[in-house]
C-alpha cells in the first residue's frame, strides 16, 4: 500500500480563514494509503520544509501532497525539498487550496469539502506517480546564424565571443544587410557604415565564425542541440580561394546597366560584381540572369582580364552539411516598393522614391556621393514632400501594424535634406510621431525646430505629375481637414517594412511559426521575445517584426546569450514531462500499431518511425517513437491514440483517471 | 424547491495548464468569489483531454463537465487546442445522436488574463446545470449492476 | 469470372503472390476464399454478392505473412484499403488489388494512386434500411434517441463481431483490454456497452468508410453501422473530406483548420 505524506498549509491565514484546515488534515489522514498527514501554517518556509524532509524519512513516504497555493508558485520549491531528502521530485504534487478554493470562496462548510475533495484528488493521483528522471540530451556547440545583417552579425559576434563556433550564411554576396545601405542613423546621425564595416570585419576575422555569403538554407532536420543543416553554396563563379578581390574584372564587364540592388535600383551594377565597396568579402561573383556568357554563350572578358585564372564557369551549387546546435534567425525584413501606392503614381513618377532609396541619394558612397538630386533630371530638388505611414497602420493595405522605424528615419530625412540643400523645403506629412526610444523625441523635435521642417499632420491623398512638378494633394487636420496642395520636386515615401520574401517558405522548413503578416512568431509576446516555439531556434531583429538598430542589436545580443546559455552545458537538462511509447517483451514489443496519427496531430515533429527488426534484420513491425529532444510535452498524441499506447509522464492516463475517479466517489 | 433543498450539481472541469489554470489562478489573487461546486483537474493541454475521461465523469455522478483551454492561436504548443475543438466537434455530434445531453459540457476559452471570465464561466455553468437537474438518466445507466436495473426497475 | 480465375491461377504459379484473398460460394451467401494454389483459384466468384469487406484481412500478419498478396476487391473493399494505406498499415510492394469494373473488365491495381482515381468514380450513398432509421432517429428528440440507444444496447452481449468485421479495428490491443486504467469494462453492461458504443464512433470519425461490415457482423441486428457512417457523412464538411475517398491527406481527426467551427464553444 502507498505511503502518502500530506502537509496542509495554513499560508498564514489565507487559507485557514476560510478553509477548516484542521478537518482537512483530520479527514485526509484517514485516507487508504496516507501514511501521515498535518496542517501548518506556513509550509513554504524552512520549519515548514524541514516537517516535510523529516517525514519523507520517518515515514519512508513514497508519495507527498502538499495542500497549499498554485503548483504554479510554490512545485519547484516542494519538488526540491522533497528532492534533498532522498524522495524523487515527481512524486510530490500540490493541491491548489489557495488560488482555487480558499479565495475564491467564503469560510464554509462547502469550502472545507472542496479542500478535502482537491486534496483527495492529488492524493489518489500521487498513487500512480512514477518516479522520473530529468531528460538529458547531448549538446553541439555550434551555432548557425541565418541572416548577415545587422542582427546576423551581432549576434555571430556575441555568440564566437564566448567561445563557441558559428556558421553565418548569407543569401546574398555580401554581409552588411540593409544597415550597410543607410547613409547616417538616428538620433546620432552617425555615418551607418562607418559603425558597421568594422563589425563586418571583425566577422569575416573571427577565428570562431564560418561565414558563408550567397548561401541559402536548404532544409533542417533534428531538434535542440543536435540540428542537421543543409546550407546550399550558390555558384558564385569565382574562385575565392585564389581571387585577390582586384576588380579588373568588374571593371571591364561590358554589361553595365543592371539596376544595382545595393543602391534601391538608384545606380547600375555589372554582372561580375561585388555589391558595394565595403562589402565582405570584397570578391565578386557572377550574375548568372545577366551575365552575356550565361545567357548567349559567348563573351568571357573577365575571364581574360582575370590575371589569377578565378573565373570558374562550370561551378555548380553545392550542398554542404553542417551539425549545429542552435539556430538563430536574423533574415530581416523588406520595404514595400513605391509601385505598391496607385495614389502615388504605381511608381511611375521617377522623383516618387521610397525611404530606402533616399538613403542612397543620401550616402555618401551612393549613386549621387551623397548629394540629393531629383533620379529624373539631375536637379537638386527645392521643395520635397515626406509621406509618413506610406502602408503602415493602413488596414485597406493589408498592414494594419506600425512600422516603426519610418517616423524616426523621415525625420533623419528631413534633417539631412536640410542640411545638404540649405535653401530647401522639407515637409513631412505624418499620422501622428512615433518618437519613443532614448534621445528619439529630441531628434524630432531638432528637426522640426532648427531644421525647420514643415510637419503637416494629414494624409496624402494624391501625388501627380504637372509641368514637371509632383502636385502632392493632402489635408493638414490639425487646421480642421483644410486641403493642402504643395508643388514639390522630390516626394520620398517612408513605405512600409515588410516580412522578407520567402519568410513562409524558410519558417516552414525550421518548423518555426509566424504571424499573420509572415514575421516569425516569438515563443511568447512578452517573457520570451527571442524564443521561438520550436526549442533552440532563436530570433533577432526585424524577421520578428519591423523594429531600429539598437532595438535589433539588442535582440540580437539577447539571442546570443540564449544560445550561450544552452552551450554551457555538455548535456540539456528537461523536465521529464514528455510522450513515451510503451514498449513491452517480444513478440509483443509494442501495443502500438503504427497508425501515426500521433505523428499527424504532433506539433513539434517529435514522433519518429522505430523499425522493429528481427535478428536476421528484417522489418517485424513499425512503431511511433517519441524523440524526448523534440517533445514539449503537450499531450495531444495521448488523446488521440486508440489503442493507448502512448503516454505523457507526469499526466498518465492512470494519474488523470485515478483523479476523476476519486473527485466524484463518495 | 425550497432553499435548504436546493440541488448542487457536482462539476468537473478539465482545464489547461497554461492559460485557464492559470486563468482560475488570478481570479484567486484577484479575489473574486464562485460557486464551491466547480473542481478542477490539471491538463498540460486542451489536447491531453481525453474524451473518454468526460464520458467516465458522467458515469462516476457528475452532472456537468466544463472543458477549458487557451483562446485560437494562445495555446502554448501552437495548436493543442485546435485538435481539441475538433475532436470536441465530433465528440458533441456523437453525444447528440446517441441521446447524451450535451449542455451538460460546456467548453470555453478562457486566457491566463481572464481572471473575471472563469469566475463568471463556473457560476453560470453552475446555475444552468442546477436548472438542468442531476444526471440521473446517464447515472442509472452506470449504477445499473448495483441497483439492479434502470430506476431500480428491472 | 474467368478472367478473374486464370488471373488468380497465373499469379500463384509463377510466385508473384503468395496467396489471394477472393470470395467462393458459401451455403446462403458467398464467403471468402483463401487460394495459395492454383487449383483453389477454380472456386473463385465475384459479383455483387459479394459483400464481406475482405480488407479485414490483410493486416493480419498471422494470415498474410510476409509475402506479397492478392485480394479481390469490392468499392467497399478499396476504400477501406485507402485508409488503411492513409494510417501506414499497407505497403504497395505487398499488396496487388483484383476488381471487376462496372463492365465486367478485370482491373488490377498496383499502386494506391491508381485505386484512388478509381474509388474517386464512385459516389458514396445511403442505402435504403439506413435511410429508414436515420429518418426515425432525427425525428426523435433528445431523450427519445436516448431510449432507442439504450434499447438497442440493451442486446449487445459484448461479442466484439463488429470490432473483427471492421478492417480499420487493426489495434493489437483494443482499448477494452487496456486496464491500467481499466478505461471500459470488457463485459456486457448498459454503461460498458454504451462507452463502447461511443468509444467505436469515436475512434472511427474520419476514419470509417461506410462499408456497413460491423452492422452486417452484429448477430443481434444493433444498427451500429450507422452511428459511424452518419458521424463519416455528418463530419465531412466539417473537417473538409469527400467521404468515401480516403487520399494521403493524413488524418481528419488529427488535423485542423484555424476556422473550424466553435459557435459551441464560451
Amino acid at each position: 500500500m502507498s505511503k502518502i505524506g500530506v502537509f496542509i498549509c495554513h499560508c498564514g491565514e489565507n487559507i485557514s480563514a476560510t478553509v477548516d484546515v484542521e478537518r482537512v488534515s483530520k479527514e485526509i489522514g484517514g485516507m487508504e494509503g496516507v501514511a501521515h498527514a498535518i496542517d501548518y501554517k506556513y509550509m513554504c518556509s524552512d520549519p515548514g520544509q524541514t516537517f516535510i524532509k523529516e517525514a519523507v524519512k520517518k515515514y519512508d513516504l513514497d508519495g507527498v501532497v502538499v495542500g497549499a497555493c498554485s503548483p504554479r508558485m510554490h512545485e519547484p520549491t516542494f519538488r526540491r525539498a522533497c528532492a534533498e531528502s532522498g524522495l524523487n521530485p515527481y512524486l510530490c504534487e500540490m493541491a491548489n487550496l489557495r488560488e482555487h478554493c480558499s479565495w475564491v470562496h467564503e469560510k464554509s462548510e462547502e469550502t472545507t469539502d472542496k479542500a478535502i475533495d482537491l486534496v483527495k484528488m492529488l492524493v489518489e493521483k500521487v498513487k500512480k506517480n512514477k518516479p522520473l528522471d530529468s531528460i538529458k540530451v547531448p549538446v553541439t556547440k555550434r551555432a548557425l546564424v541565418i541572416g548577415g545583417g545587422i542582427a546576423g552579425i551581432q549576434a555571430s559576434l556575441d555568440i564566437a565571443n564566448t567561445g563557441h563556433q558559428v556558421i553565418l550564411i548569407e543569401k546574398d554576396p555580401s554581409i552588411g544587410g540593409h544597415m550597410s545601405q543607410l547613409s547616417e542613423t538616428f538620433p546620432t546621425l552617425d555615418c551607418s557604415q562607418c559603425i558597421l564595416t568594422p563589425r563586418m570585419v571583425e566577422v569575416a576575422q573571427h577565428p570562431n565564425i564560418k561565414l558563408y555569403t550567397y548561401a541559402e538554407l536548404e532544409s533542417l532536420e533534428g531538434f535542440i542541440g543536435n540540428f542537421t543543416a543543409k546550407i546550399r553554396l550558390k555558384a558564385k563563379s569565382v574562385n575565392y580561394s585564389t581571387c585577390t578581390g582586384c576588380g579588373a574584372c568588374i571593371q571591364k564587364c561590358p554589361v553595365k546597366k543592371i539596376p544595382s540592388e545595393f543602391n534601391a535600383g538608384l545606380g547600375t551594377r555589372t554582372a561580375i560584381y561585388v555589391p558595394f565597396p565595403q562589402a565582405v568579402p570584397n570578391k565578386p561573383v557572377i550574375d548568372r540572369v545577366n551575365c552575356n556568357y550565361y545567357k548567349r554563350g559567348a563573351c568571357k572578358i573577365c575571364e581574360k582580364t582575370c590575371q589569377v585564372g578565378s573565373i570558374e564557369w562550370d561551378k555548380e551549387d553545392e550542398i554542404i552539411t553542417e551539425q549545429v546546435g542552435a539556430v538563430v534567425l536574423a533574415t530581416g525584413f523588406d520595404v514595400k516598393g513605391a509601385d505598391f501606392f496607385p495614389e502615388y503614381g504605381y511608381g511611375k513618377f521617377k522623383d516618387v522614391l521610397t525611404g530606402l532609396q533616399f538613403e542612397r541619394l543620401a550616402s555618401a558612397s551612393g549613386p549621387t556621393f551623397g548629394e540629393i538630386r531629383r533620379p529624373s533630371d539631375g536637379a537638386i530638388p527645392k521643395k520635397i514632400v515626406f509621406i509618413a505611414c506610406a502602408g503602415s497602420r493602413d488596414p485597406a493595405k493589408g498592414i494594419p501594424y506600425c512600422s516603426k522605424i519610418c517616423c524616426m528615419y523621415t525625420a533623419k530625412h528631413a534633417m539631412l535634406y536640410q542640411h545638404k540643400v540649405h535653401d530647401g523645403e522639407s515637409t513631412v506629412f505624418y499620422m501622428d510621431i512615433r518618437a519613443g526610444g532614448k534621445n528619439y523625441e529630441e531628434f524630432v523635435r531638432r528637426a522640426i525646430e532648427e531644421d525647420t521642417v514643415n510637419y503637416i499632420r494629414g494624409r496624402v491623398a494624391r501625388v501627380y505629375e504637372k509641368n514637371g512638378k509632383l502636385i502632392v494633394k493632402g489635408v493638414d487636420t490639425l487646421l480642421g481637414g483644410e486641403q493642402v496642395e504643395i508643388e514639390a520636386d522630390m516626394v520620398v515615401l517612408a513605405t512600409a517594412g515588410v516580412a522578407n520574401c520567402g519568410s513562409e517558405q524558410l519558417a516552414q522548413k525550421l518548423h518555426v511559426s509566424y504571424d499573420p503578416y509572415h514575421f516569425f512568431a516569438e515563443a511568447h509576446p512578452k517573457l520570451k521575445p527571442v524564443e521561438t516555439n520550436t526549442a533552440g531556434i532563436f530570433l533577432a531583429g526585424a524577421c520578428q517584426a519591423p523594429k531600429d538598430i539598437p532595438e535589433t542589436v539588442g535582440m540580437a545580443s539577447g539571442a546570443a546569450v540564449k544560445v550561450a546559455a544552452l552551450f554551457s552545458n555538455d548535456q540539456l537538462v528537461r523536465e521529464p514531462v514528455v510522450a513515451v511509447v510503451n514498449r513491452l517483451a517480444p513478440p509483443l514489443y509494442s501495443t502500438c500499431v503504427g497508425c501515426f496519427m500521433c505523428e499527424t496531430a504532433c506539433p513539434y515533429n517529435a514522433i519518429e518511425h522505430e523499425e522493429i527488426k528481427g535478428r536476421d534484420g528484417s522489418l517485424i513491425r513499425t512503431i511511433a517513437r517519441v524523440n524526448q529532444g523534440l517533445c514539449q510535452g503537450c499531450g495531444t498524441c495521448v488523446a488521440f491514440c486508440r489503442s493507448k499506447s502512448i503516454d505523457i509522464q507526469g499526466y498518465t492516463n492512470e494519474q488523470v483517471y485515478a483523479e476523476v475517479m476519486s473527485l466524484l466517489n463518495d | 424547491m425550497s432553499s435548504n433543498t436546493v440541488f448542487e450539481p457536482k462539476i468537473i472541469a478539465f482545464v489547461c495548464n497554461w492559460c485557464t489554470y492559470a486563468g482560475a489562478d488570478l481570479t484567486g489573487t484577484s479575489r473574486l468569489k464562485y460557486a464551491t461546486n466547480v473542481k478542477i483537474v490539471r491538463f498540460p493541454c486542451t489536447g491531453r483531454i481525453d474524451f473518454l475521461l468526460l464520458l467516465k465523469s458522467f458515469a462516476q455522478g457528475a452532472d456537468g463537465v466544463i472543458v477549458s483551454g487557451c483562446h485560437p492561436n494562445d495555446c502554448h504548443y501552437t495548436s493543442g487546442n485546435f485538435h481539441a475543438r475538433r475532436r470536441w466537434i465530433a465528440f458533441r455530434a456523437i453525444l447528440d445522436l446517441m441521446g447524451v445531453d450535451i449542455r451538460r459540457i460546456q467548453y470555453s476559452w478562457v486566457s491566463a488574463a481572464e481572471g473575471s471570465k472563469w469566475a463568471d464561466l463556473v457560476n453560470n455553468t453552475v446555475s444552468e446545470i442546477r436548472a438542468l437537474g442531476p444526471y440521473t438518466e446517464y447515472q442509472q445507466v452506470a449504477d445499473y449492476l448495483e441497483k439492479g436495473g434502470y430506476n431500480g426497475e428491472a | 469470372m474467368e478472367k478473374l480465375r486464370g488471373r488468380a491461377a497465373a499469379l500463384l504459379a509463377d510466385g508473384s503472390v503468395a496467396l489471394i484473398i477472393g470470395y467462393e460460394e458459401g451455403t446462403k451467401r458467398p464467403r471468402p476464399l483463401f487460394c495459395r494454389n492454383s487449383e483453389s483459384t477454380k472456386k473463385l466468384i465475384f459479383d455483387s454478392r459479394c459483400i464481406n469487406n475482405l480488407a479485414v484481412y490483410i493486416t493480419k500478419k498471422e494470415l498474410v505473412g510476409k509475402d506479397r498478396i492478392a485480394v479481390t476487391a469490392s468499392i467497399s473493399t478499396l476504400r477501406s484499403i485507402l485508409q488503411l494505406y492513409v494510417e501506414n498499415q499497407l505497403s504497395e510492394e505487398k499488396l496487388l488489388v483484383l476488381t471487376v469494373d462496372l463492365n465486367g473488365e478485370l482491373r488490377e491495381f498496383v499502386t494506391f494512386d491508381e485505386i484512388s482515381a478509381y474509388v474517386a468514380q464512385f459516389e458514396l450513398k445511403r442505402g435504403e434500411r439506413e435511410q429508414e432509421i436515420l429518418s426515425k432517429i432525427e425525428g426523435m428528440n433528445r431523450e427519445e434517441r436516448w431510449k432507442f440507444w439504450l434499447g438497442e444496447m440493451s442486446h449487445c452481449f459484448k461479442c466484439y463481431a463488429c470490432r473483427s468485421a471492421c478492417p480499420l479495428c487493426y489495434c493489437s490491443k483494443c482499448v477494452v483490454e487496456v486496464n491500467r486504467p481499466q478505461w471500459i469494462n470488457p463485459w456486457p453492461a448498459p454503461l460498458a456497452n454504451m462507452e463502447w458504443h461511443i468509444n467505436r464512433a469515436m475512434h472511427m470519425v474520419g476514419r470509417c468508410t461506410a462499408c456497413g461490415a460491423c452492422g452486417d457482423a452484429c448477430p443481434v441486428g444493433i444498427p451500429i453501422d450507422l452511428i459511424t457512417r452518419k458521424m463519416m457523412k455528418d463530419m465531412a464538411p466539417e473537417f473538409g473530406y469527400i467521404p468515401g475517398q480516403p487520399a494521403k491527406q493524413g488524418n481528419a481527426l488529427s488535423s485542423w483548420k484555424l476556422d473550424d467551427r466553435e459557435q459551441f464553444i464560451r
